[in-house]
């Protein structure tokens, strides 16, 4: 796909103009990395449905030996850890890299280099997940990886930490491009498009990107916890050791529900741009479908305990956990009727592209009902762990999500590649898919009911069972069937496909008022904006209403230095919860009482407070243009950050010394876990001053133009305000 | 003692209570021409809040009503009786910085579901007093800088929402380490009541409040429905929001007043 876009001249990688060949690497372009993005969630998703086709083969026939138990394990495990991290999501962001930018007539991402380095950070986090196979064995524990299955004592495999490691890669990558994305939309929109006006997809990424900023760190938190266990042989999720296993399950879940909407926000938005455009009707009541996926974005976060009713966390729980649930779908559930609403009357085009909206609102209700179910709690209890379940999430991501992406890809892929996709080609391909998806998925509702679990290799031959089994796996190859149908348009329409002009659906939105597919630098010429349809504006300038001014534009790199703090207080905020939660009893072996001398720590706690000061001093001597004091007060806080190590340093010694490791008690796993990580937080903040120190020394802020100096010292605030909850809650107590 | 007789003879009359409500209504009224329910509202709230079967559940008996009682006066009154005060000029009144506001929410929550001071708020008076006070007091600063009177200086929409989606962060904490403690370990008072009234083994036995279920329930009304309140300002400040922009979009400008579009635009 990457030869039908215009040749590189980037300002960013001068060499890439020379490169040719290497310049698909070496590229910046968002546009070229959301392809990137696409090209490889599709090779992954190939890879996903390879899996999923031979358990599907294994679950034929009833007492079935195509595979045995233990490479069943490992199938299921990477099918839902490929389609998750590797396909869902990436794919999802490779739309919002490439039409974000377009949509709100910004000349790319808000940092171009950052941008690539998250795309490259998921292909090798992809690589290092299957690399697992060749290094004895795929991870086996499911998607979820609930311990104690995933602690080192009953997954000795490496497969575990593969998985960890490529999680925690891929993390990385996620939270950066989702910090870029919000930077993005927050500063480089258009004059004139308000956050008031931009287009519901752009607000859906959006919306889903500061999700994912703050989810992600609660993955990556208890991930790193998990691998501490396995590695260190530390204690967060051992039974045997006093921790919890259930504390695991909380853990992910706070990642996991989030999760679920992070895969399902930017489809709603791609359905919210597919339906208008092919009914020629403006969405339906735009505030409510924009505003209520902020409150399904918060709500996210008080709901996970639904996915733990079997655990048996309690009545009480249960009671409010089965409420909240079913409070989160009446948000969801009314966009169903915008969209609805949006058709009704309008005059509609059924294009391979509604066709698969419409498809998609029709499976995501089933999808959303079979889940409401799941929200009374003693229907889970008898559902958990069934084929209904599979059902049920299969009906969001694939009739949902996929089918959604599917709509958007035959929607914009004349923007991407300059010609249509064969509508002939797609509508067999839609009908294939929906026979095939509904077939496979459909019957495991009623084998789920009747009791077949989920995650066994085979099954007994009940009455029944095979029959559905066998039409399950029919519906699987025909899905199979269809995907390869969808690879072959995509390469007979490059060659063959009926030339697209600037925009072939008479759509409104900016992306379509460039070139297709767009220049190098997206736009000759913005439109100017006078409300959430510009292009519609413009060819009917008699209904336009008055362009307005633009309402809240900060400063970029201060503002990308906010979400991540943002993003790291979560991170943070998931370590010390779990100090509290071991900590509040008292617990055989050493404690904070017995172990720490609180007043030592005092003093390079003061250190490191002062250090806020002086950093705060050298930013004013940088504000004053007076460069001496600049340098001077700079050294002062990297000195006084060093004692600060220094102090933590002989902390660590004095314990070690009395064979305090983290491996002794449930305190000493989360005392080092929690300061070792605000150590490492303090180190990365000194290396920053040094590099800014240097910089200075060399003259580069000789004009006080960088901004550098500004930014860093916000991080170093916040790694010093940290480190005042730290120290009240492990110190204070021994002080008073 | 059955249900229906508890729910029927536990009202409490206390003359200070209904004297200070008597006293904010009629203030109220003498005070301003332009009233709305919204006060009114917020006093009998107030009133149901401390005098009902719910106050007196919540006077040594279950600490979930205890909890109910916390959240409506922490979160619900100050916030309608805020909505029932007319409009103010921007130099008028008192100003609260957000972040105190912020700060002062939060901190009423944390600091008393402090063991000692838990359970001196249950069986002493005076501090009772006290918290109760607080309590409405923080309120008030808490929300003063969202749905303050004073329209001018409220936070930004968006703002809005990361102001308040933060202290459902920061409630939600608290109510799930109130959940998951041991049983006891946040407010020991409760787990022995006094049984004043004789209603123990009605609470134990027929409602089922054990001390187990009782905490949980506690810690989740802390964790659940109280971000649902932050969620309800989170979706009214919204609605506000596009409203306001429909109208600020439709009414025509005098003049443009923006330079005409840039023709590419750098990011660097």
């Amino acid at each position: 796909m990457n030869g039908t876009t215009v040749s590189t001249a980037d300002e960013y990688m001068p060499m890439a103009k020379e490169a040719g060949a290497i310049s698909c690497v070496a590229t910046v372009d968002h546009k070229r990395i959301g392809i990137l993005y696409l090209v490889t969630t599709f090779f992954f998703f190939l890879v996903g449905g390879v899996e999923a086709l031979v358990m599907r083969l294994q679950l034929a026939v009833p007492r079935n030996h195509l595979v045995g138990p233990g490479v069943f394990n490992q199938l299921f495990t990477m099918h839902g850890t490929t389609m998750i991290f590797l396909v869902v999501m990436p794919a999802l962001i490779g739309f919002a890299n490439y039409f974000v930018p377009l949509m709100i007539g910004a000349r790319d991402m808000a940092f171009p280099r950052l941008n690539a380095m998250s795309y490259w950070l998921l292909l090798f986090g992809g690589l290092l997940l299957h690399f697992s196979v060749l290094a004895g064995g795929a991870p086996a524990a499911g998607w979820f990886s609930y311990t104690p299955l995933s602690e080192s004592a009953y997954s000795s495999t490496q497969g575990p930490d593969y998985w960890i490691l490529a999680l925690l890669v891929m993390g990385v990558g996620t939270v950066a491009g989702a910090i870029n994305m919000i930077v993005t939309i927050l500063t480089l929109r258009a004059p004139g498009m308000t956050m008031r006006l931009v287009p519901l997809f752009v607000w859906m990424v959006f919306i889903n990107s500061i999700l994912i900023v703050l989810a992600m760190p609660a993955l990556n938190a208890s991930i790193v916890m998990l691998l501490i266990d396995r590695q260190l042989e530390a204690h967060f999720f051992t039974a045997l050791q006093g921790g919890a296993p259930i504390l695991w399950q909380h853990f992910f879940w706070t990642f996991g529900h989030p999760e679920v909407y992070i895969m399902v926000l930017p489809a709603f938005g791609m359905i919210s741009e597919v339906v208008p455009v092919f009914s020629r009707k403006p969405i339906f009541g735009y505030g409510f479908v924009a505003g209520s996926t902020v409150a399904i974005a918060l709500l996210s976060f008080g709901v996970w305990a639904h996915h733990m009713f079997a655990v048996g966390l309690g009545r009480a729980s249960d009671l409010f956990f089965a409420a909240s649930s079913m409070a989160i779908a009446v948000p969801t559930g009314i966009k169903i009727f915008n969209w609805v609403f949006t058709m009704w009357g309008g005059s509609i085009r059924f294009t391979t592209s509604l066709m698969f909206a419409v498809a998609f609102i029709l499976q995501f209700v089933v999808g959303g009902l079979s889940g409401i179910t799941f929200a009374v709690a003693p229907i889970d209890w008898q559902m958990t762990d069934t084929y209904y379940v599979v059902a049920h999430f299969h009906y969001v991501l694939f009739g949902g999500t996929l089918f959604a992406m599917m709509a958007g890809l035959y929607y914009w892929f004349p923007k991407m590649s300059g010609r249509i996709l064969s509508e002939k080609i797609g509508k067999a391909q839609f009908w294939l898919m929906v026979i095939g998806f509904n077939g496979t998925f459909m019957v495991q509702h009623f084998l789920g009911i009747m009791g077949m679990p989920r995650r066994a290799f085979t099954y007994p031959d009940l009455p029944g069972w095979g029959a559905l089994n066998m039409i399950s796996t029919v519906g699987a190859f025909i899905l199979g069937f269809s995907v390869l149908l969808l690879g072959c348009n995509i390469v007979w329409s490059l060659r063959r496909g009926t030339q697209a002009g600037d925009n072939p659906w008479n759509a409104w939105t900016l992306e379509w008022a460039t070139s297709s597919p767009p220049p190098e630098e997206n736009f000759e010429r913005v439109p100017e904006i006078h409300g959430r349809r510009p292009l519609w504006d413009l060819a009917h300038p008699e209904t336009a209403r008055a362009p307005v001014k633009t309402d809240f534009c900060p400063e970029k790199n201060k503002t990308s230095m906010i979400v991540f703090i943002v993003s790291e207080g979560f991170f943070f905020l998931m370590l010390i919860f779990a100090y509290i939660y071991y900590n509040y009893t008292q617990k055989p072996g050493p404690d904070a009482a017995s172990s720490l001398d609180a007043r030592k720590t005092l003093l390079f706690t003061c250190s490191l407070l002062a250090s806020s000061f002086t950093i705060w001093r050298s930013e004013t001597a940088f504000k004053r243009r007076r460069h001496k004091p600049m340098v001077l007060w700079l050294i002062a806080t990297i000195v006084l950050g060093a004692i600060f190590i220094i102090g933590q340093g002989s902390e660590y010694w004095g314990l070690l010394q009395r064979g305090i490791t983290i491996r002794t008690n449930l305190f000493a796993t989360t005392f080092f876990t929690l300061t070792g990580f605000h150590g490492l937080h303090v180190c990365i903040g000194l290396m920053l001053l040094t590099i800014v120190l240097v910089l200075m020394l060399l003259g580069d802020f000789k004009n006080f133009r960088p901004r550098a100096l500004q930014i860093i010292g916000l991080y170093w605030h916040f790694v010093d305000a940290v480190w005042i909850v730290v120290f009240s809650i492990i110190y204070l107590k021994l002080l008073l | 003692m059955t249900t229906q007789q508890f729910l029927l003879s536990a009202w409490g009359w206390n003359p200070v209570v209904i004297g200070v409500c008597v006293a904010a209504v009629a203030t109220y009224g003498f005070r301003y021409r332009r009233q709305n329910g919204y006060f009114l509202a917020a006093i009998v709230l107030f009133y149901l809040t401390l005098a009902s079967p719910v106050g007196a559940l919540a006077n040594g008996y279950l600490f979930s009503a205890h909890m109910l009682q916390h959240l409506l006066l922490l979160l619900v009154v100050p916030a309608l009786a805020l909505l029932g005060l007319p409009e103010l000029k921007k130099d008028s009144g008192v100003r609260v910085p957000p972040l105190a506001g912020w700060l002062g929410g939060l901190s009423a929550m944390w600091i008393w579901h402090e063991r000692t001071l838990c359970n001196a708020a249950t069986t002493t008076t005076s501090v009772r007093v006290i918290q109760i006070i607080s309590l409405i007091a923080l309120g008030l600063m808490f929300w003063w800088p969202v749905i303050g009177p004073q329209t001018e200086r409220r936070l930004p929409p968006l703002l809005g929402v990361v102001y308040l989606f933060s202290s459902c962060v920061g409630c939600t904490i608290l109510g799930i380490l109130i959940t998951f403690a041991p049983v006891g370990v946040v407010c020991p008072v409760y787990l022995h009541p006094v049984d004043r009234l004789g209603i123990l083994p009605l609470l134990r036995e027929n409602w089922g409040f054990t001390p187990a279920f009782d905490q949980q329930a506690g810690g989740l009304m802390m964790w659940v429905p109280a971000c649902g309140i932050y969620i309800s300002g989170v979706i009214a400040l919204l609605a506000r929001w596009y409203r306001a922009g429909e109208t600020s979009v439709a009414a025509p400008e005098p003049e443009p007043v923006f330079p005409p579009p840039r023709t590419t635009r750098g990011n660097a």
